[in-house]
């Protein structure tokens, strides 16, 4: 007797996304800097994936398909906020957006930590969501190719270059 | 100056609390339930079972029967498509198993399972909806030309359209497009095969011949009057087609409840 899974539908969403929950919100949190802003596009990406996920082949791509919605809206946040000519200020991010104080002052001391903060969101888009992927998130190279829509060389290439930018910087 | 390995060390080591992370998401939670309610589809329990007529991919909402899909004849990745994009699917092999007993019992003349709920969501046209409601008036045992069917929907010149509907008919054997035929008599195309369709046939009291046509014995039944008539006779010509059905002989139309046409006399 055949069995559904033969057939390769792929599990429901709610059961597919629960264990990324924590990446996804990590991820917001480093990219916008702000509480508000990350639990509002945490929001946003649930819903966007949910009515695209039928869109989805497989799950093998889920992981970095969330990611890709995820640092999409990111984009679109800044961009709109652009539009509005608002000044985003970092040193109103949440304290919690590259570490908690405690941490910071252990290494190099709060300037240290908010010179960085700084360094990061000056990056280009591309190459500070591909370093986010990276070291937050924990994404492969094959992931953040994915996720950015560019190839793995190119993934890596942005990663290095960001590096390379905030070893300049600092 | 710091080490790119120095910068990607720390920030590697500038971890945000899983603590802090799981309040952000119980507070994201709310908002989210709350739009998904606006935005959910409904549930559909998905299954393969084997059945008289092939494998078939059977999928039921809370509504009733959504799709069942012959697998021996193609994939099930297009009904799999569309099926994805108005439910969502859940692997459910009790509740498919249950529909392919319905359905064996229908081989061993059951026809009580074929009332079983129908959910036409999948059918796109409002035009389908109606010729495919209105098919399943047409009782086991009886068939129906694709001319018989656009008339008794209101629009008697659309056969090619109800030829159309009939192909993409997401729920075959309860929504029994197999009773469909052509006006010349024989029994045409299907979506599960001919082979199946004879089959579902004749399962239901229709003996359809060898040479795939009526028997020369099927008689004319109108659904309004109750009457059976021979197909030449003078009244059945002049009936409104909409009304009309086709018997596989005399006793089958008596059995469904028409009396015999006193003109005629096809008893």
């Amino acid at each position: 007797m055949g069995r559904a899974y033969e057939l390769r539908i792929p599990p429901p969403f709610d059961e597919a996304v629960k264990s990324m929950e924590r990446e996804i919100m990590r991820f917001l949190m480093r990219s916008t800097g702000d509480r508000e802003d990350a639990k509002d596009l945490f929001q946003e990406t649930w819903l966007r994936a949910y009515r695209a996920y039928p869109s989805l082949q497989t799950e093998d791509g889920l992981r970095p398909w969330i990611f890709r919605i995820a640092s999409n809206l990111c984009r679109n946040r800044v961009r709109d906020r652009m539009r509005r000519a608002r000044v985003i200020t970092n040193a109103s991010a949440n304290g919690a957006a590259l570490g908690d104080s405690a941490s910071s002052s252990a290494r190099g001391g709060p300037d240290a930590m908010l010179h960085l903060k700084r360094s990061i969101a000056r990056l280009p888009g591309k190459q500070g969501q591909a370093l986010m992927m990276r070291k937050f998130a924990g994404l492969e190279y094959a992931e953040i190719g994915a996720a950015l829509n560019c190839s793995v060389q190119s993934a890596r290439a942005s990663v290095y270059q960001a590096l390379r930018k905030l070893k300049a910087d600092e | 100056m710091m080490s790119t390995n120095k910068i990607a060390t720390r920030l590697e080591q500038t971890p945000i609390d899983d603590g802090v992370l799981d309040a952000m998401i119980n507070e994201a939670r709310s908002g989210i339930e709350r739009d998904m309610q606006l935005i959910r589809r409904p549930e559909a329990r998905v299954g393969v079972i084997p059945s008289p007529v092939g494998r078939l991919l059977i999928a039921e909402s809370k509504r009733g029967l959504a799709t069942i899909h012959f697998l021996a004849l193609d994939g099930a990745e297009r009904t799999l498509e569309k099926l994805r994009k108005k439910f969502d699917l859940i692997e459910n092999e009790a509740s498919t198993r249950r529909v392919g007993a319905e359905i064996d019992r229908l081989f061993k003349g059951d026809l009580s399972v074929l009332a079983h709920r129908v959910d036409l969501t999948l059918v796109e046209s409002d035009f389908q909806r109606r010729a495919l409601t209105s098919l399943r008036t047409v009782p086991a045992g009886a068939v129906i030309t694709y001319q018989g069917l656009a008339a008794a929907v209101g629009h008697p010149n659309s056969q090619r359209a109800i030829g159309t509907t009939m192909a993409s008919n997401p729920v075959p054997i309860f929504v029994p497009c197999h009773r469909v035929i052509r006006s010349d008599g024989s029994i045409g195309n299907y979506g599960g095969g001919v082979e199946n369709k004879v089959k579902l046939l004749r399962a239901e009291g229709f003996n359809v011949g060898r040479d795939l046509r009526l028997p020369a014995r099927a008689v004319m039944g109108h659904r309004k009057t109750r009457i059976f008539c021979r197909p030449e006779c003078s009244a059945a010509k002049r009936a409104d087609s909409s009304r009309m059905l086709i018997f596989a002989d005399a006793q089958c139309a008596g059995q469904a409840g028409l009396r015999a046409c006193k003109l005629c006399r096809p008893m």
